[in-house]
């Protein structure tokens, strides 16, 4: 009997989803969004959250001063306006005014000087403090102002002010770190925290008081489902109505007549990207012909069309085209093995003895390129590499070695000849903490031992200054530089493919994602699946 | 007897401190820190901040000092937090346990059905036909990798077929029913029980069927060898009927070494496999384990070892035990030695 229930209801469902969309124009509220999820949250407060998965519940249950908007602009959120003193060093935040917590109590600049408090607090297992401790004081001037000075001018500050401000009237005596309000947060933010089944679901329902507007969906459910494959089956059956597909899905799974008919597939650069990163220090790699030569020798193109079935770009530095960073006329060379194989013999590298494999000094040209495990499409660009490097006369062997073990035997320690890696980046083009001289200490990320004067010095003057023209020059500056250098060969930036049940209006792709507009989607009532649920 | 059974229960304390020893040592031989799966590789996260992070937990104090740290709480039955979120680890085990419990019991008296009858009726017709097909579908099950089956089976029943749902415990109707809840009060929640039954089917099964192989072969071969034994040939010589002979004398003998199985499955029941875990997304004692592994998370790591250690203790020892009880030679040969 609750088998003919379940699928009675589920027919009934399916009816509703087919039925064809006259225009809307009005939103209506209602229905839920079901987002599937690999991991679980850990940590629901936004100074302690680590993982993606706590990231995505707290974006919604709280609010920073400001953020990005589709075009990548700063935007107020919980401030209204903000004002950057002439020296840099000033920036005074004037706050919306009628906000409340989710309790009710009303919002203020006594919460944004707590969250700060809490950001520096050695006590408090927070991995963020470094982008604050160049904060000399937070001063509240009124409820609904804050003025923080800076000990020298950071430009990236603006984008830490992203960070969800926390209620001081509920946290003020608590200890952050073994709160219950971990695990039942109160924040600004649109969606209200209702439930967390741990390793289950995350339930969140409309905040109707949300001072931008009342979101039109009623609830966002986070279920956590770990398997890749099961999260593609709970989205073919409708269990789950938004979530992120790998190439493969993009391209050859989903293209049929019912996913068409219910589904809708977007597609948008990611912020981030993948290369080769080499050991500087090694003498092989030391020479910058040698790496120039394996740019060259390297077909991205081929990768991007073979491995990522052409999702993605090519990629020449470390920004994406969309960001303002980016130096346009930094253009992808075409792959010349004729050039690279000059390079190479310029460098002292030939095939002295024949065997196919380039020598110098009697000994060939043998390295290992390592990546991590459980990302399958790296492994095959790895592969792809060998295979491609093989055609100059270069011997790659691959070795894939789980996170941990790889971070702390062999970056940690450079004991690497090449890594294969991904860096998913913030918005903000500062990469002064992977690429100036001064960060390659064990465990920071300038790991490949990179040093060039005049990066380092772009590097440090781009952070201290707040016009943009002056930043942009500087960063495209260093774009430049840093695909002349080669401290890593920049292979692609993967495009994001998320995928959202078609009864959803409102949903668009921006460089930022979808997801910016959340509170501006709707689903026309007799589309509506999800009615009423309990708390 | 008694006193057998409390020398029995404190030559065990020795054997669990070894264990706990070995494990504390064994996990932090692996390198790596739990501050790495979420601090490495953030470019947020400067090396001061991690390094602030790693005293807080304390692993910066030497090697034994953290151990003794861990024994002293653990004698008071504190197994601490959790590094991965700071909650206490009794409160992440008792969440998981019910439902990785349930589905293991379910399995085993699914297997204990199936799998006993099929071996016992193999014994009774060895090399017949039903006998080399039974044989044939256990090892199949045996050796198919469960991932594969599980998604096999997911794809023709949830998907295509819709008889069940694809993953989870609970469907969305029931998203504000908790677990515990289910348990403490069963009758109010009849409806969700019956939800969360078609939620198990398919995770039971797969459970179910890659241990069908062990216990009715098992079962087959210890038959087989007291179906050879005088005192059966005695009973057919007395003119018993077949089924007398098998129920009232072949059964009883044949089965004694099934409770030692059973004894030793203790341990499994409170631990899940990670991998049919992870593909029907069900919040078990499996992926905790796995998941704690993969993080470096110590106390979680630590406390299912020692617990898992003593369920395996004990189930050794309720084995014997029983098996004492049950085989009178055993019984009267210690009641009658020094």
């Amino acid at each position: 009997m609750g088998v003919l229930i379940v699928s009675l209801t589920a027919l009934r469902m399916e009816a509703r989803a087919q039925t064809p969309s006259s225009t809307e124009t009005r939103p209506t509220p209602g229905d839920a969004l079901v987002v599937g999820s690999i991991g679980d949250a850990s940590r629901l407060l936004p100074i302690l959250t680590t993982d993606s998965a706590s990231g995505d519940i707290v974006s919604l249950v709280f609010n920073g001063l400001v953020k990005y908007d589709e075009r990548l602009a700063v935007v107020g959120d919980l401030a209204e306006s903000w004002h950057v003193a002439s020296d840099g060093l000033t920036i005074t935040f004037v706050l919306r005014r009628g906000v409340r917590w989710h309790d009710g109590q009303p919002f203020g600049a006594e919460d944004v000087r707590f969250t700060y408090e809490k950001l520096i607090d050695p006590n408090v297992k927070t991995p963020y403090s470094s982008s604050y401790e160049l904060i000399e004081s937070v001063d509240v001037l009124d409820e609904a102002t804050v003025r923080v000075r800076y000990r020298e001018p950071f430009a990236p500050a603006l984008e830490s002010w992203m960070m969800g401000i926390m209620p001081k009237h509920l946290l003020g005596q608590e200890d952050l770190n073994t709160t219950r309000y971990l695990r039942q947060p109160i924040g600004t933010g649109p969606y209200r925290f209702v439930r967390w089944k741990t390793g289950e679901l995350i339930n969140l329902e409309v905040n109707p008081d949300y001072f931008e507007h009342r979101p039109y969906l009623d609830r966002y459910l986070y279920r956590i489902i770990p398997d890749q494959a099961t999260l593609f089956l709970e989205l073919i059956t409708g269990g789950v109505d938004l979530s992120g597909l790998s190439p493969l899905q993009y391209e050859r799974q989903t293209k049929t007549a019912y996913f068409e008919r219910h589904y809708q597939r977007f597609r948008y650069p990611s912020f981030g990207f993948t290369y080769i990163g080499y050991n500087l220090n090694d003498v092989r790699f030391h020479d910058q012909r040698v790496r120039q030569a394996i740019n060259l020798a390297i077909d991205k193109r081929a990768i991007l069309d073979g491995i990522l079935f052409s999702l993605g770009s090519v990629a020449t530095g470390p920004y994406p085209k969309e960001s303002w960073a980016y130096d346009p006329s930094v253009v992808p060379q075409p792959r010349d093995l004729d050039q690279a194989r000059a390079l190479l013999a310029q460098a002292g590298w030939e095939d002295h003895d024949g065997d196919g494999w380039l020598d110098r000094d009697g000994a060939p040209f043998r390295f290992t390129l390592m990546t991590n495990q459980g990302n399958e499409v790296r492994r095959q660009v790895a592969e792809l590499i060998q295979q491609q490097l093989k055609e100059v006369g270069i011997d790659v062997r691959i070795k894939v070695i789980e996170w941990s073990t790889f971070v702390h035997e062999f970056i940690d320690t450079r004991r690497f000849d090449a890594v294969l890696l991904g860096w998913s980046l913030s918005r903000d083009p500062d990469l002064y903490d992977l690429f100036h001289s001064s960060k390659t200490r064990e465990g920071e990320y300038n790991f490949v031992g990179y040093r060039n004067p005049e990066v380092d010095q772009l590097l440090w003057a781009g952070r201290r200054t707040f016009l943009q023209h002056e930043r942009q020059a500087i960063y495209r500056r260093v774009h430049r530089l840093l695909y002349e250098d080669q401290p890593y060969t920049f292979l692609f930036v993967p495009d994001a493919l998320p995928v959202v049940h078609r009864r959803f209006r409102n949903v668009r792709p921006t460089p930022i994602g979808i997801m910016d507009n959340l509170i501006e989607w709707y689903v026309p009532a007799p589309e509506q699946r999800y009615h009423r649920m309990a708390r | 007897m008694t006193s057998y059974v409390v020398r029995r229960l404190v030559s065990l304390v020795p054997v669990l401190l070894w264990i706990t020893i070995l494990s504390f040592g064994i996990i932090h031989l692996a390198p790596g820190k739990p501050t790495d799966l979420a601090m490495q590789f953030n470019p947020r996260v400067s090396l001061e901040a991690r390094e602030r992070l790693t005293r807080l937990y304390g692993l910066d104090q030497p090697l034994h000092r953290q151990y003794l740290d861990w024994l002293h709480r653990v004698i008071r039955l504190d197994f601490g937090r959790s590094f991965l979120d700071d909650r206490p680890v009794i409160e992440k085990i008792l969440e998981r346990l019910p439902v990785t419990v349930m589905i293991n019991l379910l399995s085993l008296g699914l297997v204990l059905v199936i799998a006993i009858p099929l071996g016992v009726l193999a014994a009774v017709r060895p090399h017949s036909l039903f006998d080399r097909a039974t044989t044939v579908v256990v090892f199949l099950g045996y050796s198919m990798p469960s991932f594969w089956l599980a998604l096999l089976l997911m794809a023709a029943f949830s998907v295509t077929l819709r008889w069940f749902p694809v993953s989870g415990l609970l469907s969305l109707a029931f998203a504000h029913v908790e677990f515990w809840d289910l348990i403490q009060h069963p009758l109010t929640h009849l409806a969700a029980w019956q939800d969360v039954a078609w939620h198990l089917v398919l995770p039971v099964t797969v459970t179910a069927f890659v241990s069908l192989a062990g216990l009715s072969r098992y079962t087959r071969s210890s038959m087989i060898e007291v179906l050879k034994q005088d005192y059966i040939r005695t009973a057919r010589a007395k003119g018993l009927s077949e089924r007398h002979v098998l129920f009232k004398h072949g059964l009883r003998n044949g089965l004694l070494p099934i409770l030692t199985i059973l004894g030793l499955s203790l341990p499994d029941l409170i631990g899940g496999s990670v991998i049919s875990e992870t593909i029907f997304s069900v919040p078990g004692m499996g992926r905790l384990f796995y998941e704690a592994v993969m993080a470096r998370d110590y106390p979680v790591v630590m406390a299912l070892v020692t617990i898992g250690s003593i369920f395996t203790m004990l189930g050794n020892f309720l084995a014997d035990l029983a098996y004492a009880y049950a085989d009178p030679r055993i019984r009267l040969s210690r009641e009658t030695s020094p």
